[in-house]
């Protein structure tokens, strides 16, 4: 069994069975922004939404994994002063892989990328029956060492304009078109 | 129900309970599934063979599988008695290759009495390989009722 029908088997919620697994696909790739391109500045809202259901929430909480039963539990959720069953403080996780696939955003699926660490402020929880929608902003990018860092400022909100999280997205990327290909075809391609 | 935390219970210095996880290649996909980042230098065994993205010829764990690891010590901790994040800073200082187990753990350095609903408590967080090895630190604000 490849690894594409291995991970299948933890595709449960219906976002996660309409999503594509496989971050190698070269048409895709073609459309995404690379590091030399990316343009400090630049903001733009994301056209797809999240509407947020309960198996959503599961689907992540499973996936830490951390079988707390405030993320599957709404009575005990309730119970410990909760609005319902909660988000993971890393649920916005999922919500960008799903709004950024393509268009402004999408370096974040880029073959060779490497997380340094992640900013993530919190405002209204993320609760069942939200429908989400992102604003990005290139914010920075820098050279350290060698590597390539950029860093978007992302901002979640919720149907009613409230905002739900802040989160400086940060990635060291690989510096081009040319080396991402590389990558694609299976090839190292950075020089730190 | 476990006993209530409440900010006026905490004190700077107070040890949070650490969370301990095997990160094979199962728990890996899972996160995968459960995040949608499918970024091959995690999930695919094969290519990681070449591409080396870290220097290993293997896959590694996510760096937000890192994050939610550690944010799960906050939230057995902080979330049964109402409590709940208001930030996280991460940074991720190696990589962890496939089959490691990983401890997570947490301490209060920081009491901040700004008035009811508002009241923070601030805490360093880390992660460490069964080495000793620092794999992750994080400073996190956490609402207490």
């Amino acid at each position: 069994m490849g690894y594409l029908e291995e991970m299948a088997k933890y595709q449960k919620s219906a976002k996660q069975k309409e999503f594509g697994a496989d971050f190698l696909v070269k048409e895709d790739i073609d459309q995404y922004e690379f590091w030399d391109e990316i343009e400090i500045g630049k903001e733009s809202e994301l056209p797809d939404k999240f509407e947020v259901k309960a198996e959503d929430l599961v689907a992540y909480a499973e996936g830490v994994p951390d079988t707390n039963p405030i993320f599957y539990d709404e009575e005990y959720a309730r119970k410990c002063g909760h609005d319902g069953i909660v988000a993971h403080p890393m649920f916005g996780t999922q919500v960008g892989f799903f709004v950024m696939r393509k268009g402004h955003g999408s370096w974040i699926r880029t073959p060779g990328a490497r997380n340094p660490g992640q900013i993530i402020e919190y405002f209204d929880p993320i609760k069942v029956g939200d429908i989400l929608t992102m604003k990005i902003k290139g914010h920075d990018k820098w050279i350290k060492r060698g590597k390539y860092y950029m860093r978007y400022m992302t901002e979640t909100f919720d149907q009613r304009g409230n905002l739900k999280i802040r989160y400086y997205v940060t990635l060291i990327l690989p510096r081009t078109r040319e080396d991402v290909m590389k990558f694609l075809k299976g090839e190292h391609a950075l020089q730190a | 129900m476990e006993k209530k935390i409440t900010f006026e219970s905490v004190n700077c210095g107070d040890v949070l309970p650490e969370v301990r996880q095997l990160v094979g290649q199962e728990v890996i996909w899972q996160h995968a599934a459960g995040s949608m980042d499918y970024n091959p230098v995690h999930n695919n065994p094969e290519w990681c063979k070449t591409a080396q993205v870290f220097g290993l010829p293997v896959t590694v764990m996510h760096g937000n599988q890192t994050m939610s690891l550690m944010c799960k010590v906050v939230t057995n901790w902080a979330y049964p008695s109402g409590g709940r994040m208001k930030r996280i800073e991460s940074k991720l200082v190696r990589p962890v290759p496939v089959d490691t187990t990983c401890i997570y753990g947490a301490t209060v350095t920081e009491k901040h009495p700004i008035g009811k609903g508002l009241d923070f408590v601030t805490l360093d967080i880390w992660a460490k390989d069964e080495q000793g090895n620092t794999v992750g630190v994080a400073e996190a604000d956490v609402y207490l009722p």
